[in-house]
């Protein structure tokens, strides 16, 4: 235990003191060496291997090897004035803080670096150097004897006045130090004679008569005379200084300067010869006698008793005494003097039992400061003659407390005492005790706390394995004790340490705290640079308080505004940057009409212009291709755009504090290079925090040219407390060359200059195509190859409503424009939803008012509709300059619900440039159709006639809020004529339907296609009719034409979508309801009101309950001359197969029938009586009667006028699907009358499909067929 | 008094901290939790010292600081429980059902299948459930 530090430390700590008294004479000789006489010798009084043979109580002999003097002044030995010392101690930091001042630049240490430093280089040095002056601040306490001088050394110059004298002078006793003089140390002690010759100034002859007179006087043995200043001219260099290491005030090299060589040697000699032959021989013979004396007084049983008794005695004495309660004649200081001697002649057995021996009879008299002296010494004897651990642990427990209880005055002996301990923990390894015992003796000053906490820091982090936390956590609470006494730089210095411990962690409000801290600290000492760096650290303090995020922010902008420059800031944190939300938008060949075209997915406007782009395989107009052929295979995957385009970078900038902060010129970062010089690319990737002035402010220079090459947008904004901002940033640059992004730059409150490196970008550069994506890296999305400018269309398509009715039909204008000179032609377009819009076919076409120009009477040539969803401009068209081109459009809101609209416009360039031939322009529109009015259609055939069906509309208006004029149905095709079955005021009582209504009415409708065989001509006209109005006020209002572009395209669309399997049934009618907005619920108030409403039904199939549709067909008057009895008349029955499936019919007549249709002829009157049915009424009629006359029982068979199917009775007939046949049909008639032909059958079986599996069968009564047989005149 | 409860993720990192003080003293709650976590890798790797048996979650007392006991938990997931307490004269066995209660508080917690472990545990009704647990117990 000797070799350890702490070893080393007692050495020199409890060793002989010798007392130096010397003349004025003797300093001022010594001072020409810059050093006083005891900083003179003091370097030459360590010995490591004196080789002294020693025998102190035993009979054994045994060598001191290690040995040290102790030097002082007379004047010093004296207790040292508490204030005095407390001054010097904060002197020592103070010292040790500016040392360090230059090294609190530099980055704080890594963890690991620390962890692997040895372990001496832990802590700074400057602490063993306090430790000692906080030692010495006890020294020569009363309670101890190693302070007592042992010997001393009494100089005299060889040019002072009568030497002999002065010899006896200095030894005066009222010049010695009163410590002697008032009995606590004994004054008998070794004295020596030291004559100092100065070859410089004196003369040898003089010398040598007072060195004789003085070894006549005084013994030839305590007399020596010391040579020095040899050296002429004092200017010795020495190379290694001796006195260095014990005056760092002072140059070191102008200590000693007039020592040469040999005088060193001289007083190294002198010095060893002081000790060997006289201190330790001393010492020897006082331990030797003390010893003796003990023996006889103390040991052995009688004595041990007769001192109990005696103390015993003493019990009575009062403690008031205490302090001086023992001299050093007193038996305790002799045995405990026995005990330092011993100790410092390294017989820790001898001391040892000595002080077992008087801490029984200290504590016996309650001398508490005394026992725990004592105490504290056998731990420390315990400990260096390796003694158990646990002896050595009682013991400086033991001194501890004691000396903690005596109050303030033990605490200081109590620090000691700690630090002995904690010296020897460290030493046996055990540094968490250590910490603790540092811990321990902390107390309440908070200088001292502080060292003591820092120390106790660096033992956890030598403790196997290391509390990094404690270290972290001691290192803060020091620096805050540091800071309460100002020592800024050592405040600075542990939490510059402490931060290495946090940084890793996610304890962000510690860490936090040691950044604020230190960051203020920094300012406080100058360095503002490395404040703002700290500081820069706590700005992302979104986890405090708002109160403690306003003090963050206010301390570090004053911080910022004291540096008085502009701070770049790598890696700001404020706002945050939300990487994972770049966005990258530029145009290439593919431009964009408007943001939100440019976001859509990449897939759908590839899918969209499949079509119209030329394909990858045409070889040249391939971009991709010419491209990769074109470009070195480095900027192969480089993106491209186009010189005057802007790119665009979208990113979300958010506010991690609870409070408001402006950003300022928020820009981007890019760099440029022409291709000539490409391969100078910098690659400047900073690290992730460097500051600096303004010094990347070149980035955003062109590196090809003086003048700019790119120019940038500016942005400010302002971001509430928590807030997310997305915003847009654009880069245009101006000329060729590879563009790329780098970062982002904005400012801060004006001083304060944030910069971000896109480095770790996701590859979400939104428009990659897909297959590139993957070679596609994070800065390679970033990379722009710059070529040429070239046109660019620019399209908008004119008043396009947002939100519109269903079936709402609209004019629109899309406005093309080319703003370069260069023309571009051959464009194309192509629609995502040609249901939804229709090009016009000429530029401006339309120059009456819409919706007039739908109505008929204008003249325009019907188009065919072009099925073809890519519409080509005509080839004359070319785009160049301010002209633009108009084209008109017609949009109609087919279906509710939100659609997106795509346009593509494909276009080539004049004048093309190698890389690019085409570009598209996409635009996409968002349009939010509401329900309007809903038709359904039931169409039911004609009970009579077989061209003539009878149409049931039902239509409901599903607006919420807007109410609709029906203005006309019409059918489309020119086969079905329509008529009004009822007056329109009955079916509209109220003009316009209001939200939520519905209604039916009836129509009839009426096949044209074989008019002519019909035998009612009457109807002719009707049946040319398409449109019906179903309108009262305005009789002016003419029909919207439905076979015009661009209703009868739309309308076409609208069947191919609402076509069903079989569509290609011929008989199907398709419907156009045309409505327009009622003009007293303009509820919308916007001037956006739909005009005209149209509502396409396509492909509504005649619905019957059975697959059959039949009429019999003949005269229904007839005159007969009843002269002839019998009348016959020729009758055709046709039947039509309404079904798809195969029809088989068997037809039944029968002749008894329980009809009482007919008006009993017998009634009366029958001769005037005529019944010609009106078509009009006719079908009500019908139902009426049959509805009537079925429920009645049959009347007699007589009261019916008879007649007799006279022709074929019963027959079976197959009918194809759709198709019709003639049954020959003929009757018999005896009376006139009016004959109901109903008593027939008709027995269907209708299989499905060809085979039959499904069938169904049922059966028909005829309906009811009037004939009149007149008698004829 | 309980003065503050942590819950401390297996990589030392803190998911969860509460005080129930009146003073402004977080730091120095933050500062005691984050040094505990010395002695609970202490108490980990040396599991002779402690005497306690491996499949013990209760860490037991962790260290007397100047005017508090901290105590410590550690689960199966490593994720640690602290819990700093006023009171001085405190009885293993009710510091060990606090800990039970508070354990099951945490893995309702984080069964939560919106909570990513790992991260800090943002929910309400933990804190909550915690604060009632805390409030539950006084020691004396």
């Amino acid at each position: 235990m000797v070799e350890t530090s702490v070893g080393k430390m007692l050495m020199e700590e409890v060793s002989p003191v010798v007392m130096i008294l010397c003349t004025p004479l003797v300093e001022e000789t010594f001072l020409k060496n810059g050093l006083s006489f005891v900083e003179t010798l003091k370097p030459f009084c360590n010995f490591s291997n004196i080789d002294v043979p020693v025998r102190t109580s035993g009979d054994q002999l045994y060598r001191l090897r290690k040995f040290t003097l102790r030097l002082f002044n007379a004047s010093d030995i004296k207790q040292p004035n508490v204030e005095v010392a407390k001054k010097r101690l904060e002197h020592v930091i103070t010292e040790a803080g500016e040392k360090v001042f230059h090294d609190l630049k530099s980055d704080p240490p890594q963890i690991t670096d620390i962890l692997s430093n040895p372990e001496a280089e832990i802590a700074p040095t400057w602490f063993q150097y306090y430790n000692k002056e906080l030692i010495r601040t006890l020294s020569f306490s009363e309670h101890e004897a190693f302070d007592h001088p042992v010997a001393c050394l009494l100089v005299v110059s060889s040019k002072d006045e009568q030497p002999i004298n002065k010899f006896v002078d200095l030894f005066n006793t009222n010049r010695l130090p009163s410590l002697l003089n008032d009995g606590v140390m004994d004054p008998k002690i070794l004295k020596h004679y030291l004559l100092v010759h100065d070859n410089q100034d004196a003369t040898t002859e003089r010398t040598s008569k007072v060195l004789s007179e003085m070894r006549s006087t005084f013994g030839n043995n305590e007399c020596n005379l010391l040579c020095t200043n040899s050296s002429k001219e004092g200017n010795v260099e020495h190379q290694a200084n001796p006195w260095a290491s014990f005056k760092s005030s002072v140059s070191a090299d102008k200590l000693g300067c007039a020592l040469t060589g040999d005088d060193i040697v001289e007083i190294k000699d002198l010095m060893q010869e002081f000790a060997s032959r006289h201190i330790i021989p001393y010492m020897e013979q006082k331990v030797r006698e003390l010893n003796q004396q003990i023996s006889a007084t103390r040991k052995g049983l009688r004595n041990q008793i007769k001192n109990l008794w005696w103390r015993k005695g003493k019990d009575e004495v009062p403690d008031s005494t205490k302090g001086s309660m023992y001299t050093f004649s007193s038996p305790e200081s002799q045995i405990r003097i026995l005990g330092d001697y011993a100790f410092m002649l390294h017989d820790y057995e001898l001391a040892l039992s000595s002080y077992r021996l008087i801490s029984t009879d200290y504590k016996l008299d309650k001398a508490w400061k005394h026992y725990a002296g004592v105490q504290e010494m056998m731990g420390l004897a315990y400990f260096i003659s390796d003694q158990s651990i646990k002896e050595v642990e009682y013991c400086m427990e033991n001194a501890f407390s004691t000396y903690m209880k005596l109050g303030r005055s033990g605490f200081q002996n109590a620090t000691r005492c700690g630090l002995w301990w904690a010296e020897m923990l460290k030493a046996r390894d055990q540094y968490k005790e250590a910490a603790s015992a540092y811990f321990r003796i902390c107390g309440e000053e908070p200088l001292h706390a502080a060292v003591m906490l820092e120390q106790a820091s660096y033992c956890f982090v030598l403790t196997k394995p290391a509390m990094l936390n404690k270290y972290g956590f001691h290192l803060v609470l020091s620096g805050d004790h540091y800071k309460n006494c100002d020592q800024v730089n050592h405040a600075i210095r542990t939490y510059r340490s402490a931060i290495s411990v946090y940084e890793s962690t996610t304890w962000s409000h510690i860490k936090d705290h040691v950044h604020f801290h230190i960051g203020r600290w920094y300012a406080l000492v100058g360095m503002h640079d490395v404040a703002v760096r700290n500081m820069l650290k706590v700005l992302d303090c979104g986890n405090q308080s708002k109160p403690t995020q306003e003090i963050f922010l206010r301390d570090f902008f004053d911080i910022v505004q004291k540096t008085g420059m502009k701070h770049e800031v790598v890696g700001l944190q404020l706002p945050f940057i939300n990487m994972s939300s770049l966005q990258v938008i530029y145009e290439d060949h593919r431009t964009y009409a408007s943001l939100a075209s440019a976001l859509v997915q990449e897939r759908i406007w590839q899918s969209l212009e499949d079509d119209i782009i030329p394909s990858l395989n045409s070889g040249k107009s391939n971009w991709l291709e010419l491209q990769s052929k074109l470009l070195p295979k480095k900027y192969k995957e480089s993106n491209v755009c186009v010189a005057g385009e802007s790119v665009k970078v979208d990113l979300e900038f958010k506010n991690p504090l609870l409070i408001s902060t402006s950003i300022t010129r928020v820009s981007l970062i890019c760099e440029l290079t022409s291709n000539s010089d490409d391969i100078k690319l910098v690659d400047k990737e900073p690290s992730s925090l460097s500051l600096g002035t303004e010094s990347s402010a070149e980035h955003n220079q062109g590196t090809t040219s003086g003048f700019s090459s790119f120019t940038l947008s500016e942005m400010d904004f302002t971001l509430g407390g928590g807030e997310k901002k997305m915003v847009r940033l654009t880069v245009t640059p101006s000329e060729e060359g590879i563009l790329k992004i780098v970062g982002v730059r904005w400012g801060l409150s004006g001083s304060v200059v944030g910069v971000h490196y896109f480095k770790s970008v996701p590859a979400k550069a939104k428009t990659n195509k897909g297959r590139r994506k993957n070679k596609l890296t994070p800065t390679d999305a970033l990379k722009f190859l710059v070529i040429k400018s070239l046109p660019r269309l620019e399209g908008s398509i004119d008043h396009l409503p947002e939100q519109l009715y269903a079936g709402d039909l609209r004019y629109l204008v899309l406005e093309l424009k080319n703003k370069s000179e260069s023309p571009i032609k051959n464009l194309k377009m192509k629609i995502s939803h040609p249901r939804f819009v229709n090009p016009g076919n000429h530029e401006e076409e339309v120059t009456t008012e819409f919706p007039d120009c739908l109505k008929k009477g204008h003249e325009k040539n019907i188009v065919q509709c072009d099925t073809s969803s890519i519409f080509s401009f005509p080839k004359d068209v070319s785009l160049q300059g301010d002209k633009s081109l108009r084209w008109p459009l017609w949009l109609r809101a087919a279906i509710p619900g939100t659609i997106s609209l795509y346009f593509t416009i494909y276009y080539e360039m004049e004048n093309v440039s190698s890389i690019m031939k085409y570009r598209t322009l996409r635009m996409h529109y968002n349009l939010k159709v509401l329900p309007s009015l809903e038709t359904s259609f039931e169409i039911t055939p004609s009970p009579s006639r077989l061209q003539e069906f009878l149409v049931r509309m039902d239509i409901v208006n599903r607006a919420n809020s807007d109410s609709f004029q029906i203005h006309q149905l019409s059918t489309v095709g020119g086969r079905w004529g329509i008529s009004l079955l009822e007056r329109v005021d009955t079916i509209l009582p109220f003009k316009s339907l209001l939200p939520g209504q519905a209604l039916s009415c009836h129509f009839m409708i009426k096949d044209n296609r074989k008019s002519g065989t019909e035998e009612d001509k009457t109807m002719s006209v009707l049946a040319s009719q398409t449109d019906v109005k179903l309108f009262t006020q305005d009789d002016e209002e003419k029909f919207f034409d439905i076979v015009n572009s661009p209703l009868a395209s739309f309308h076409e669309s609208e069947r191919s979508s609402q076509g069903t399997s079989d569509q290609l049934s011929p008989n199907t009618v398709d419907f156009i309801l045309i409505s327009h907005l009622a003009k007293s619920s303009n509820s919308s108030g916007v001037a956006d009101v739909p005009k005209i409403l149209s509502h396409h039904s396509c492909h509504n199939r005649i619905r019957s309950s059975n697959p059959l549709s039949w009429s019999l067909d003949g005269p229904q008057t007839l005159y007969h001359d009843f002269s002839t009895p019998l009348c016959e008349i020729q009758l055709k029955l046709i039947i039509r197969n309404t079904s798809t499936g195969l029809s088989s019919v068997s037809f039944n007549t029968t002749d008894c029938l329980p009809d009482a249709a007919a008006p009993t002829p017998s009634s009366g009157n029958q001769s005037g009586w005529r019944y010609v049915p009106d078509v009009t009424e006719e079908m009500k009629l019908t139902s009426d009667v049959m509805g009537s006359r079925l429920g009645k029982p049959p009347s007699s068979m007589e009261s019916s006028p008879p007649f007799i199917w006279s022709g074929l009775s019963s027959t079976k007939v197959q009918i194809q699907p759709l198709s019709t046949t003639e049954i020959p049909l003929q009757i018999s008639v005896f009376a006139p009358g009016i004959y109901n032909l109903s008593s027939y059958k008709l027995t269907w079986e209708l299989s499905e499909h060809e085979d039959a599996s499904s069938t169904s069968s049922g059966t028909c009564q005829g309906y009811p067929y009037y004939l009149s047989v007149l008698q004829s005149e | 008094m309980i003065v503050c409860v942590a819950v401390v993720g297996h990589q030392n990192n803190p998911l969860y901290i509460q005080s129930f003080t009146e003073a402004d003293d977080a730091l120095k709650l933050h500062h005691i939790v984050h040094c505990s976590l010395d002695v609970i890798d202490e108490r980990v790797n040396n599991p002779s010292k402690t005497g306690t048996t491996l499949n013990e979650a209760f860490l037991g007392l962790l260290y007397p600081a100047l005017n508090y006991k901290v105590y410590g938990y550690l689960t199966n997931t490593k994720v640690k429980f602290i819990m700093v307490t006023t009171d001085l004269d405190v009885r293993d066995t009710d510091v060990r059902s606090f800990f039970r209660k508070f354990h099951a508080a945490y893995v309702d917690a984080v069964s939560n299948p919106f909570h990513v472990p790992g991260k800090k545990i943002t929910s309400r009704t933990f804190s909550e459930s915690v604060t009632n647990i805390v409030r539950s117990y006084s020691f004396n």
